[in-house]
This record gives structure tokens, C-alpha cells and sequence, in this order.
């Protein structure tokens, strides 16, 4: 390995400097950083002596928990490509991306009976591997204190891979390296100012980049990771910060309005909280400065960023939030940014276009999908697909994005994933999917049917037969039936337009 | 309708997307068993605090008294008790 960070060199680093430290606390289960590296790297000599080699890709389809974490840095260090996807997809979404990846290993949570059905049909039985939920022994392995030395891999090779679409046409595995994936943190660390005496209660799952990045930048300072399966309780979530004295929390627009709505924040001891970071879609000012009342003795990062950047392209230092409420920031280091219009020609200050950016950050590209990432990729610049501003000051403003993908919690969907499975159904003439304003989801999703004529479908069975084939997230939670869909003069649909037709 | 009428109405509806009753028994974890994630969660909080005029505080949304059918129609009958 060169002198560039990696990941696994940050786990060494951090296992040799601190190894009594928690790297993860889940439920009763701790595992310190020397714990967590002696999983990974019995995990990574496991992978090696049954056959993976370089590059090759091993999925792993989990919730958090240390075992996630322990496998995903065993890959790396087993010189192997870490597939993460999202545990709450349903079977055609897996052997999809399985296909698409062509998968040597899966590794799945022992609950997960569609990734189970997914696994077996697409390796070996002997390398599909299941949790078993016990930080002593991951995946039925026998904990060894010698593990072989982490395999010299090229910084810049493909080391991640994360799918931003489902099953539609060609899947999109965003292809990042570890030095995009250790750039990216050390940067986050920096204007965070984290440090080992950290701590953060996570409920962002570590298939998302956003949960990635916060894995890989409390492990690089040795900070504490206190897991907490999902918002569903949100009280329990706060008591969880207040009894664990967390400094820190992460969330999208979605968490936050939740939190404030449910919970009486100030009813709970979180002096302990340093900051909030808020990334995944924008916030409204009025909820940031609700946020801000609610936690007085914590700064508020706001953030933007992408999959296809790692995760993070600008934050918004918490004193200039007054300064510049509605902003998502500045570029973060490393990173410049370009606002360009329709001629590809670099905009003034203040006028809205494309925004553009280029950094140690951008993914090497979408996975075996050269013309996708021609699409997006020009000259090392990377078109985000959103829409914005820069001020004079170099702080941006997003408004809006160009491309359909939907944003509903903390989930990205694209409309014409769930077309496809309402037009499984023969009553189904034609069907348009948008995101729809919401108060809680941020969007939530709406599908428009035209019926064939004279066939009965009703909303119900709509979202029965969406129920079998989607994720929960992805259910449109409205179905109305509509005489035609708006289309240009072309044919091309109006998505802009249905949005407006709540 | 029962309280437990309504309950199982109400999920049976809006997240399994059916009427037919088998396909939810009072005990099984709405959760686990993927009937309902968190914003369904938080749906049916609502849905109790409307329609049974209760209002649920913020240590009250715990599995115990929301992740099954039996827990919901205890709690609700609890709720409604101490009015």
C-alpha cells in the first residue's frame, strides 16, 4: 500500500492506537477496536483460503450490526470488491444487482429469508455465509487472533460498490474506491472535529452512504458507534442518546421532523450532544431553526452530497447558519464545485444550472455500465443531476433536481421501477409514478393509472401486487385512476406536471 | 366494530392491502413480520389518537403497547380506562 489512507489502514491504525476502545456498542453486545479487527481479518483469511480473489465481489445484505461492520472491512482487507445492499429490498431487486455484480460470496443477515432464496440461487451454498448475531463467533467463525496481513491493493481500484436504482433497464452500482471512501472521511472528520472521544447513536443504515460515511469516520478516530435498529420508536432512539451520553446524531430532513413532532426533547438529559449532522435531501429553514431551539448546546451541520461523490460534497459550518440559512454550504476540502448551463458553459455568481462538481470523492464510475457513467462523468467532473447556485461567497443553493428520482425519508426510488410492477398487473393500461409533497417523508409516491377500459382495478389490489414484488418504502402510498396521463407534444410524460396533481 | 375490529381493519387495509382476515393473526409482531415499517408505525399512532380520542405520550410508543394487534387493543383499552 502507498502512502494514501485506506480504509483497513484506518482500522489498523486505530485497532494498534486505541484497542480497548468501543468501536461498537449493539444492544448488550460490545465490540472494542481490537475486537473488531480480529473479527474482520478471520472474516477476510475465511473469504481468501475459500477462494475469493482479487476484485472479486462478496455482497453482503445486512441490518448494522458489528457483524456488518466486521464483514465489510474484511472484504477490503481480503482484497475483494464489498457489495452493500439495501436489506429491506425484496427478491427481484436482489438477483438483479446479484447478477449485475456477479457475486463469488453472499453474506446475509439469518432472517432475511428473500436474500436467503437470493443467495442460494446465485452461489454455492458454501459461500453463502449467515449471521448469526454473535460478535464472538460472525458468520459460525472461530475467532483467530492471527490473521493474515491485509492484501496490497491498488488505493484507486474498485473497493465498494453501492446500487443507487433497482431492477429498471441496467442496474446503477455506484463503483468507489478506498481512496474515494477514506478521502471522503478524513474530510468529514476534519470540519466535524471528531475525535475518540466521540460518540454517536446510529440509526442510518450502513447500505446508504450516508451510514457508510459515518461508520468510516468514527472507525478512522476510533470514536464509538452505538446502533439503534430504526426510528420506529423515537423516544427509545432518545433515550438511547441521553443514557449513552452521545455527542453526536445523524439524520435526514425525515428523522428530524420526527423527532421534533414526537418527542419532547428537552424532557431528556443530551447535554452530552456536541452536534447534528442533516445530509439526504433539503431541509426547510423553518425546521433547522426548530431543531436549533430544540438542541441549544448543539451545533447544526447542514450537509449535501451524493453516492456517486461518497457521500459528502459541502456542509454548512454552523455559525454561518444564520448568515446563510437556505444553503447547503461550501464545498468540502478537496472538493470544487461548478454551476454550468444548458451550453456546458460555467455560470456567474447567482445564476442556476447544473451543478458540477470534481473531488478525490467521485466514483470511479457505475459498475460495468460504461455509457451511464459517460453520461454523468466528463473530464474527472461529475454531473450531480441537481440544479443550484453559487454565491459570491462560493456557499450554494440547491433548487431542485433535474433527474425523477424521488426522495421519500430516506430513500432514493426511481419512478419507473415501480411503473414496471404496476404494469405486471393486465387491468393496467397506463402508469406514471411521482413523488407527491409530504409533511413527514419529505415526498411521498403516487401512481396514475389509466385502466383498460372496461377492467376493474381497485387502489387495494394496486398496492397488494406492489406489496409482492417492492420494498415497503416503495409502495405508492396513494393510487388514483386517471382518464389520460399528461405527455408532450412528442409523447414524452410530464412528471413535473403530476406532481402538482395531488 | 370492536376496537379490534378496527385495529385489524385499519392495518389489514392500509399496509397488507387486503381484507381477508387470515392474512394477520392478533399476535403476530407487525414488525418483524414486515406488515408495517416505521412510518406505518407512526401511522397507526395517529389512527389510535383520532379514532379512540386518546392521546399517546411519547414513553408510551414502545413495542409492548404497539407491535401486535393483542398489545394495540390492550393498550387502547387501558388508554381509554384511565380517561
Amino acid at each position: 500500500m502507498s502512502g494514501f489512507p485506506t480504509l483497513v489502514g484506518n482500522l489498523l491504525q486505530t485497532a494498534a492506537r486505541v484497542p480497548q476502545a468501543t468501536a461498537i456498542q449493539d444492544g448488550a453486545a460490545t465490540v472494542t477496536y481490537e475486537q473488531l479487527l480480529q473479527q474482520a481479518g478471520t472474516i477476510a483469511r475465511e473469504l481468501r483460503a475459500q477462494g475469493l480473489q482479487d476484485g472479486e465481489r462478496v455482497v453482503l445484505i445486512m441490518q448494522n450490526s458489528a457483524e456488518f461492520a466486521a464483514a465489510y472491512y474484511a472484504v477490503l482487507m481480503a482484497g475483494g470488491v464489498a457489495v452493500l445492499l439495501n436489506a429491506a429490498a425484496k427478491l427481484r431487486d436482489f438477483e438483479a444487482w446479484l447478477a449485475n455484480c456477479e457475486a463469488s460470496f453472499v453474506l446475509t443477515d439469518a432472517d432475511n429469508d428473500e436474500a436467503t432464496l437470493a443467495a442460494r440461487a446465485s452461489v454455492a451454498a458454501a459461500r453463502h455465509w449467515r449471521s448469526t448475531g454473535n460478535p464472538r463467533s460472525p458468520f459460525g467463525l472461530t475467532l483467530s487472533a492471527e490473521h493474515a496481513p491485509p492484501r496490497a491493493v491498488d488505493e484507486h481500484a474498485p473497493a465498494c460498490i453501492l446500487y443507487t436504482s433497482g431492477t429498471t433497464g441496467q442496474p446503477k452500482g455506484v463503483v468507489l474506491s478506498q481512496a474515494n471512501l477514506a478521502s471522503n472521511a478524513a474530510a468529514i472528520v476534519q470540519y466535524l472535529g471528531l475525535t475518540g472521544d466521540d460518540s454517536i447513536v446510529t440509526v442510518l443504515p450502513f447500505y446508504y452512504s450516508y451510514g457508510s460515511s459515518v461508520l468510516h469516520t468514527h472507525v478512522q478516530v476510533g470514536a464509538r458507534l452505538v446502533l439503534e435498529k430504526n426510528l420506529v420508536y423515537p423516544h427509545i432512539v432518545v433515550a438511547s442518546i441521553a443514557r449513552e451520553r452521545a455527542t453526536g446524531f445523524a439524520g435526514v430532513p425525515s428523522t428530524f421532523a420526527l423527532l421534533l413532532s414526537r418527542v419532547k426533547l428537552a424532557d431528556h438529559d443530551l447535554a452530552a450532544m456536541r452536534y447534528v449532522t442533516q445530509a439526504g435531501g433539503a431541509m426547510s429553514p423553518a425546521l433547522t431553526q426548530k431543531l436549533r431551539e430544540a438542541l441549544p448546546g448543539a451545533a447544526v451541520f447542514v450537509m449535501y452530497g451524493q453516492t456517486e461523490a461518497t457521500a459528502r460534497l459541502t456542509y454548512l459550518p454552523p455559525h454561518m447558519l444564520d448568515r446563510k440559512l437556505g444553503s447547503v454550504g461550501r464545498a468540502i476540502a478537496g472538493v470544487d464545485i461548478e454551476v454550468r448551463g444548458e451550453n456546458g458553459a460555467v455560470l456567474d455568481t447567482g445564476g442556476v444550472g447544473s451543478i458540477w462538481v470534481r473531488g478525490p470523492n467521485v466514483m470511479l464510475g457505475y459498475w460495468c455500465n460504461d455509457v451511464a457513467t459517460a453520461a454523468v462523468k466528463h473530464d474527472g467532473w461529475l454531473n450531480t443531476g441537481d440544479m443550484g447556485s453559487l454565491d459570491a461567497d462560493g456557499y450554494l443553493y440547491l433548487s431542485g433536481r433535474r433527474s425523477d428520482m424521488i426522495k421519500t425519508g430516506a430513500h432514493r426510488v426511481h419512478p419507473q421501477d415501480i411503473e414496471d410492477v404496476i404494469a405486471e398487473l393486465p387491468q393496467v393500461q397506463e402508469i406514471a409514478v411521482a413523488g407527491v409533497d409530504d409533511e413527514r417523508l419529505g415526498q411521498a409516491i403516487k401512481a396514475f393509472i389509466v385502466p383498460v377500459p372496461g377492467a376493474s382495478l381497485s387502489p387495494m389490489q394496486v398496492q397488494a401486487h406492489c406489496r409482492q414484488r417492492l420494498a415497503a418504502y416503495k409502495i405508492p402510498k396513494f393510487v388514483e385512476m386517471v382518464d389520460s396521463l399528461p405527455r408532450t407534444m412528442t409523447g414524452k410524460l410530464r412528471r413535473a406536471e403530476l406532481k402538482q396533481r395531488k | 366494530m370492536s376496537i379490534k375490529q378496527q385495529v385489524r381493519h385499519f392495518i389489514l387495509t392500509n399496509y397488507l392491502f387486503t381484507e381477508d382476515p387470515s392474512k394477520l393473526a392478533d399476535a403476530q409482531s407487525l414488525m418483524q413480520s414486515g406488515a408495517m415499517d416505521s412510518t406505518g408505525i407512526l401511522e397507526l399512532i395517529m389512527f389510535l389518537e383520532e379514532k379512540f380520542a386518546i392521546k399517546i405520550a411519547d414513553d408510551e410508543m414502545v413495542p409492548d403497547n404497539l407491535d401486535a394487534v393483542d398489545n394495540v387493543v390492550a393498550f387502547v383499552e387501558r388508554k381509554q380506562a384511565a380517561r
